[in-house]
């Protein structure tokens, strides 16, 4: 007998999404992804100036505002062949890396951690043992005994009221839930840390952004910060000094702490290093530009099917016809008029809306496809592509979490075993180590340019009568995040986003091929049925963020599971 | 002195969920805070909102709620209302997953605002749209008056503007900074 579970909706994400399981002898063998939200918000860009477009595509989203932003005006740029000062691909690539950072401290921290660290459990930890293991992994100085402490008796304070806030919807005592009570301490300890670099990295991104959530510095071609290390009013040396402190302050509790935590509690799971990989295709888009033509790149970009590391096909610059020519968006399973798979170019977007019918459309979200493969994006797929190509700080960086969790869980770790739904949790710390020492390179990059004189920032740009094509592409904390646009007598006529959570939670499209999330799905454990908290870590693991549309919701908040059996 | 916020809430896409951020901008015209005054739209930032509530002392909300009221009807909330046991019932802003995990984690992590005065307004609207329902619209004025007074409860001094500011859509946020021409290339002003 089967089991069908449905999770609607899935918490702690932003936006509303719904997940479908049937589950055989404890086994998930199908699964359904589908975004309950119509996101169709591009048709508000059509007929507006294009270089306004990246002030409302940085309100598609909440939490991802600055990346449309740079999508935007990287796709603008395209269409007009436009170059950028490198002061501004400086400043930009700090505010991206500054977001990234944030971005990826706060998934694992408030919005993954809580599936694998049992908080409950760490009521019976034993504060000292705690500091001990915490010293054997890091000297970070905020391992103290009585900070342990002092979080364990907070801790106690909740349950004794029976209030657990936060906490309320947790799977306690789970049979999934397998850390040591010492673990769990740590873990809700670095938690509570996390808060303040959440906020260091929020800072960064004000100091060069102007404001944040809602960065006001960019342009179509370049920046608006004007540069005078004299001037109280611009960007000026004690700015740039502001922003480096607290880099390295991020830094720090990258690598002592974000780092060592997604170690230690993945080497105490590493059966889910043999779960989840689902689709091993990977697309990823090279970012952080080097120069003023986006030819050199930071990371590397590029495409790998079906995990075969020896082979990578490169995307090496904003013009790739390789991308280009590539991504289509089918709708055979999606809530939208029709049933084609197009070109962004040529998409538009017609929402029809019918009943969820899981053999024909159940998904406001469409179905991305790279010449026709479903492909997995995100930190994995970055990490992966930048240690095919011998990316060298990507390959250290993966080396050295292998070698370290493999310590810890007394097994060798491959690269291959990073196909997997830890493997996910393992990459975007990876990344994250990689763009905090990047953030280091990209700051003295700025700050030797400004010496040597170049205060350069914008090149203006000029719209020629007739229709031009552009697309940007922006390796966002999600990952490949690209817009499409097409401008006419400089207004613009089509926009698309192809977002990463598209490609990672679409559906299956018109050769019934399953979307990442849904491949991911299938194979996982389901040890209890009311509580399926391993479907939970799975789709998680992706870091969905699919509110690119409206948040106002009828929800309440609390997380919903039906369970029926077939 | 703790440090005061007001922030508003709310996604300007669509349509009435736009309010927040609207009485913002019209608070902003018409009033002048003091330098230890941070006011802010926010726009949607879900658990995002932890870093500008963490230290807080007091923070006034501007959001749409849901109530069984008509469009444009004003409603206000305590920080009891919105972590206290008797919020349970209540059903507050269309953000409250933001909101109110943004709270209690804070709670428990023993941070958060000393207080807070949530001012919400009912939508009419909110699909895809640029402009506030009439009856939204026209609750701006007193939602404005609601701001002024919650600060005033607060203790933190608000000033009118001997002349407001002019109005602009929250899109021209960037305009004059750069130069600008149009298609032909002349200066798009001349």
């Amino acid at each position: 007998m089967s089991t069908h579970i449905t999770v609607d909706p899935v918490t702690r994400i932003e936006g509303h999404l719904r997940i479908d399981v049937e589950v055989d002898n404890g086994v998930v063998t199908k699964a359904w992804s589908s975004g309950q939200m119509f996101r169709g918000i591009e048709r508000i860009l059509q007929g507006r100036d294009p270089r306004d477009a990246w002030l409302f595509t940085q309100r598609f989203c909440g939490v991802c505002t600055t990346v449309h932003a740079i999508a935007s005006v990287r796709a603008v740029e395209n269409a007009l062949h436009l170059e950028i000062p490198r002061n501004a691909q400086y400043i930009r690539n700090l505010i991206v890396i500054a977001h990234a950072l944030h971005d990826h401290i706060v998934h694992f921290y408030q919005l993954s951690a809580l599936d694998w660290v049992d908080v409950v459990s760490a009521l019976k930890a034993d504060p000292a043992k705690t500091a001990t293991l915490a010293a054997s992994l890091s000297d970070w100085p905020g391992n103290s005994t009585s900070q342990f402490q002092a979080v364990k008796d907070r801790l106690a304070g909740f349950v004794a009221k029976g209030q657990l806030g936060i906490f309320t919807n947790g799977y306690w005592g789970h049979p999934a839930m397998k850390l040591a009570p010492e673990v769990n301490l740590l873990a809700v300890s670095h938690y509570l840390q996390a808060l303040d670099y959440q906020r260091k990295a929020n800072q960064v991104v004000a100091i060069l952004g102007g404001k944040t959530p809602n960065i006001q510095n960019l342009a179509v071609g370049g920046v608006a910060n004007a540069i005078n290390l004299d001037n109280d009013a611009t960007l000026n040396m004690a700015k740039l000094y502001q922003v480096k402190s607290l880099l390295d302050e991020m830094k720090a509790f990258i690598e002592q702490v974000y780092f060592v935590d997604v170690c230690a509690i993945g080497a105490m799971y590493a059966d889910w290093l043999k779960v989840g990989a689902g689709v091993t295709n990977y697309l990823s888009v090279p970012d952080l530009p080097l120069d003023e033509k986006g030819v050199t790149f930071e990371f590397p970009g590029g495409t790998i099917f079906d995990g075969d590391l020896t082979r990578v096909t490169p995307i090496t610059t904003f013009g790739d016809p390789y991308f280009q020519k590539n991504v289509s968006e089918s709708i055979a399973h999606s809530w939208y008029d029709g049933d084609w798979q197009r070109h962004p170019y040529e998409e538009d977007t017609v929402p029809k809306y019918s009943k969820y019918d899981a053999d024909g459309k159940y998904s406001w979200i469409k179905a991305p496809r790279f010449d026709g493969h479903v492909m997995q994006v995100g930190p994995l797929a970055q990490v992966l592509v930048g240690f095919a190509q011998g990316h060298e700080p990507t390959k250290r960086w993966a080396v050295k979490t292998l070698a370290t969790a493999g310590k810890i869980a007394g097994a060798t770790l491959t690269p291959a075993v990073l196909h997997s739904t830890l493997g996910r949790h393992a990459a975007r710390m990876i990344r994250c180590c990689v763009l905090s020492e990047l953030a280091g390179k990209h700051w003295s990059l700025l700050a030797e340019n400004i010496g040597k004189g170049d205060t350069t920032i914008f090149n203006e740009p000029v719209f020629p009568k007739g229709e031009q094509q552009g697309f940007g592409f922006h390796e966002a904390p999600r990952g490949t995040l690209s817009h499409w646009v097409v401008i006419e007598d400089g207004k613009i006529k089509n926009y698309q986003a192809v977002v990463p959570s598209t490609w990672n939670a679409g559906p299956r499209d018109a050769k019934n091929q399953p979307g990442p999330y849904e491949a991911s799905l299938v194979g996982n454990p389901v040890a209890d049925t009311e509580r399926p908290l391993e479907v939970i870590r799975t789709v998680h693991s992706f870091d969905p963020c699919i509110a690119c549309a409206i948040h106002t919701l009828d929800v309440d908040g609390n997380e919903v599971s039906r369970v029926r059996a077939l | 002195m703790p440090a005061t916020y007001v922030l508003a809430l709310g996604n300007v896409l669509m349509s009435d969920d736009g309010l927040g951020p609207a009485v913002l901008r019209a608070f902003d015209q018409q009033y002048v805070v003091g330098p230890d005054v941070v006011v802010e739209d926010l726009g949607t930032p879900g658990l995002d909102l932890s870093p500008w509530l963490a230290d807080a002392g007091q923070i006034v909300l501007i959001d749409t709620v849901k109530a069984a009221l008509p469009p444009g009807s004003l409603r206000l909330y305590s920080k009891a209302d919105l972590v206290g046991r008797a919020a349970a019932g209540v059903r507050v802003s269309p953000h409250d997953p933001g909101v109110k995990e943004t709270l209690l984690a804070l709670e428990f992590a023993g941070r958060g605002p000393r207080d807070i005065a949530l001012i919400g307004i009912v939508p009419e609207v909110t699909t895809m749209g640029l402009e506030l329902s009439p009856a939204v619209a026209a609750a701006i004025p007193t939602a404005v008056l609601a701001v002024v007074a919650a600060l005033e409860r607060f203790e933190v001094p608000v000033r009118r503007r001997s002349e407001p500011l002019a109005p602009a859509p929250w899109w021209n946020a960037g305009a004059g900074i750069l130069p600008r021409t149009d298609v032909a290339g002349n200066p798009a002003d001349a």
